[in-house]
C-alpha cells in the first residue's frame, strides 16, 4: 500500500486546469520531488495534499483512508506534515517555542483542556522541541526571538516546524526558495542529513535541479497540471519530452 | 509579563552557556528576575496590592487627599480589572478583536440580577449564575461569530451584543426593566452573615474597607492567578502561535478553530464574573451594561494599558476609571498651589483628555502604559547590572 495516493485529482480555478488528472503515489521510505516549469499546478498539487484547497473531484489516500474532506490540522494529525515556501514561523515567539508548538500538537493531539496545567512539565514536548532543534542546528539559537534570526535560519526554523511534527511524509514547497547559494547549500545538507537521521518520507517541489538530482528516488514532472514524465533522476535527465517542456531543450 | 516568564522558565535549564552564566549571578537584581516569575511571587504581589490598594487611594494621609480617591471607585477599579485581563487574553494573546463583551459583562450583571431578585442573593449564587450565563452565551455567540475573522468577527460579536441591549431594552422588559435598568437587585449576605457593604472592623477596615471590597478582591486576585496559570499552560503558548501566524499553527496540526472558541469562552468568562461583581457592587444593573460603548471602553482600557501584557489592561482600568469619574468632577484646572485659572469646567472635558491620552500612547508606546513600565524597568536593571 502506497503511503500517499492520489487518484483522478483535479483541480480548476474558473476555467484553468490547475491539477489535471493527477495520479501520484508515494510509497514508504521514497523520496519523490515534483519539477516543473511556473505554473505547472506544483504548489496547488501540495496545497490539495494539505487540504488548504478542496479539488474538483477525484481522491487523496493517506495510507489507505481519503483525506479528501479533513481539516489542514487532521491531515497534519495522521502525519503529513508541509514546510512552507516561505519562512512561515511563529515571529514573536523564541525559536524554542516555535518548535514547542509543533511538538505540542503531535504529542497532545490537536486540542486539549489543559489549561491550568504548567508547559514545564510536559516533558514530552520539551524532548521532541531540543531533538528537532538539534538536528537543525538552531538548539544554540533556543532563546532568540524568531523575528531575530538570518533569513536562512528561519528557513531552517520552517523545516523545524515541520519536522517537530513528526510527520510519517513531509511536503516540502522549495524549501531553498530566495535562499543564497551557501544558504541553499546548508538547506541540501539539512535534507540531506534529515533524511539519512529521520529515514524520512517526502516529497519536494523545487526549482533547483541540482538539489533534486541530489536528494530525490524518483521525479516527477507536472506541465500544465498534468503529469509528463514519472523516473529516476537518470530517466528524467535524458526524457526528451521533460526537456521540450520544461527545459527548453537544453542539454543537461 | 509572558517573556519574562519565559526565560524563568529557560533559566530551569542548564544546557545552554548563556543560562549557566545568569545562574551563577547571585545580586540582587538578578535574583528578583527569577523570583518574579514565579506564579507564588506574582499571586503574592497581586494579593498585597489588593491589600494596600483602597488604603493608599482613598485613606492614606497626603496621598489619597492628592489622589482624590473613595473606597467604592476602588473597588469599581478591580472589578473593571477582571474583565480587562480576561479581556487581554482573547485581544493581546490571541490577536482577536471583540467589540462586544459588553454581552458577556452586561449579560452577567442581568442573570446575577435576576438571579437576586427571583431565587437567591447570596453574592455567591450571584457570581456563580452571572458567570455560567457568560459561558453559556460566549460559547454560542463564539461559535458563530469566529466563522469569520479580522473585521467581520469585530462586526458581529458587535452586532450580536447590539441584539442582546435591544432585546433588554423592550422585549424582555419583564424580565430587565427595560429601559430604568433592573432596580431593586437586593443583595444577600455572605454565608448568611457578612454584610458586604458594611466596613471591615478593625485593622482590616483600615487597609481594605468594606466588606465588598474584600470580596470583589479575593476575586480579582484568582482571576491573576487563573490567568497567569493559562498563560503558562500550553494553552497560552498555542494562543500567541494563532496571533502570530494562525494559518500556520494550523498547519502544524492544531485544532485553531477550538482554540480561538475556548480563548472566547476563556475571557466571557471573566467578563461573567466581573458582571455579576458589577451588579453586587451597585445592586443595580443600568441597560447601559449592554450598550456597546462597554464593549468600545474595555478595548480601550486593555490598549492603554497595554494589550499582550497581563497587568497593563488593569493599568489601563485603573488610568480611564480615574479620569472618568475624578477628573471630571475638577471644576477648573488651576495651577499648583495657586488661584490661577487655566481651564474653567475642566472636568467637563474629560473625554476628551482620555482621547488625547490614548491617541500619545498608541503613537509614542503601542505597548500601552505597561509598555513604559517594562522600559524603565529594562533600563533601571540594565544600570543596576552594567557593574556585572
Amino acid at each position: 500500500m502506497p503511503l500517499l495516493e492520489t487518484e483522478n485529482l483535479v483541480k480548476e480555478f474558473g476555467g484553468l486546469v490547475a491539477t489535471d488528472d493527477v495520479n501520484l503515489t508515494v510509497e514508504e521510505d521514497e523520496r519523490v520531488s515534483v519539477i516543473g516549469p511556473n505554473g505547472a499546478g506544483k504548489s496547488t498539487l501540495i496545497n490539495l495534499i494539505t487540504r488548504r484547497l478542496d479539488p474538483t473531484s477525484g481522491d487523496i489516500r493517506f495510507k489507505g483512508e481519503s483525506i479528501v474532506g479533513l481539516d489542514p490540522h487532521e491531515v497534519v494529525q495522521l502525519g503529513v506534515s508541509k514546510s512552507f515556501q516561505t519562512a512561515s514561523i511563529f515571529p514573536d515567539l523564541t525559536v524554542k517555542e516555535n518548535a514547542e508548538i509543533a511538538a505540542l500538537a503531535a504529542e497532545r493531539g490537536a486540542f486539549g483542556f489543559e489549561f491550568l496545567k504548567h508547559r514545564n512539565s510536559l516533558t514530552d514536548v520539551h524532548e521532541v522541541a531540543r531533538d528537532t532543534l538539534d538536528s537543525v542546528g538552531l538548539l544554540d539559537r533556543s532563546d532568540t526571538v524568531a523575528t531575530d534570526l538570518p533569513y536562512g535560519d528561519k528557513r531552517r526554523l520552517e523545516i523545524g516546524i515541520a519536522l517537530a511534527s513528526e510527520p510519517d511524509l513531509l511536503l516540502m514547497d522549495e524549501p531553498t526558495a530566495g535562499m543564497s547559494p551557501e544558504e541553499t547549500k546548508s538547506t541540501v545538507e539539512l535534507i540531506e542529513q534529515v533524511k539519512r537521521e529521520h529515514g524520512l518520507t517526502f516529497v519536494l517541489v523545487e526549482h533547483d535541479m541540482e538539489i533534486v538530482f541530489s536528494v530525490s528516488d524518483r521525479i516527477v514532472v507536472l506541465s500544465r497540471g498534468g503529469i509528463i514524465a514519472e523516473g529516476t533522476p537518470d530517466e528524467i535527465r535524458g526524457n526528451e519530452a521533460v526537456q521540450e517542456a520544461y527545459l527548453g531543450g537544453v542539454e543537461l | 509579563m509572558s517573556e519574562k516568564t519565559d526565560t524563568a522558565t529557560a533559566s530551569t535549564d542548564t544546557t545552554t552557556s548563556t543560562k549557566s552564566e545568569t545562574a551563577f549571578g547571585g545580586s540582587l537584581s538578578e535574583r528578583w528576575e527569577q523570583l518574579r516569575g514565579r506564579e507564588g511571587t506574582v499571586v503574592g504581589l497581586t494579593a498585597i496590592f489588593v491589600a494596600v490598594f483602597p488604603w493608599l487611594f482613598a485613606r492614606a494621609p497626603v496621598i489619597s487627599d492628592f489622589v482624590q480617591g473613595y473606597q467604592s471607585l476602588a473597588t469599581l477599579i478591580l472589578i473593571w480589572g477582571i474583565f480587562a485581563i480576561g479581556f487581554d487574553l482573547l485581544l493581546g494573546y490571541t490577536g482577536l478583536l471583540s467589540f462586544g463583551h459588553a454581552a458577556f459583562w452586561g449579560g452577567a450583571a442581568y442573570a446575577s440580577g435576576i438571579v437576586a431578585k427571583n431565587v437567591s442573593g447570596d453574592p455567591i449564587v450571584m457570581v456563580v449564575s452571572g458567570t455560567l450565563f457568560a459561558v453559556l452565551l460566549a460559547w454560542v455567540l463564539g461559535f458563530l461569530s469566529l466563522r469569520r475573522g479580522g473585521i467581520y468577527f469585530a462586526i458581529l460579536t458587535l452586532a450580536f451584543a447590539q441584539m442582546m441591549y435591544f432585546m433588554a431594552a423592550s422585549p424582555l422588559a419583564f424580565l430587565t426593566n427595560g429601559e430604568n435598568g433592573l432596580t431593586g437587585v437586593e443583595v444577600g449576605s455572605l454565608f448568611g452573615m457578612i454584610h458586604l457593604e458594611a466596613d471591615i472592623p478593625a485593622f482590616g477596615g483600615m487597609l481594605l474597607g468594606t466588606w465588598l471590597y474584600a470580596f470583589v478582591g479575593l476575586f480579582f486576585v484568582g482571576a491573576v492567578a487563573v490567568a497567569y496559570r493559562i498563560l503558562n499552560s500550553p494553552y497560552g503558548m498555542v494562543f500567541r502561535a494563532i496571533r502570530e501566524n494562525e494559518q500556520r499553527a494550523e498547519f502544524v496540526g492544531l485544532n485553531v478553530w477550538r482554540y480561538k472558541l475556548m480563548a472566547f469562552i476563556i475571557s466571557g468568562a471573566f467578563a461573567g464574573v466581573a458582571g455579576s461583581l458589577f451588579t453586587i457592587h451597585g445592586s443595580y444593573v443600568p441597560l447601559q451594561s449592554l450598550f456597546w460603548t462597554e464593549s468600545g471602553d474595555i478595548v480601550v482600557m486593555t490598549v492603554l494599558g497595554g494589550a499582550g501584557s497581563m497587568f497593563g489592561p488593569v493599568l489601563g482600568v485603573g488610568l480611564y476609571l480615574y479620569v472618568e469619574n475624578i477628573v471630571s468632577t475638577i471644576q477648573a484646572l488651576t495651577i499648583p498651589f495657586t488661584d490661577i485659572v487655566l481651564i474653567k469646567d475642566f472636568g467637563f472635558y474629560w473625554h476628551l483628555l482620555l482621547g488625547a491620552i490614548f491617541l500619545v500612547v498608541v503613537w509614542v508606546v503601542p505597548d500601552g502604559l505597561w509598555g513604559i513600565l517594562s522600559r524603565i524597568r529594562e533600563f533601571v536593571s540594565a544600570k543596576l547590572g552594567g557593574d556585572r
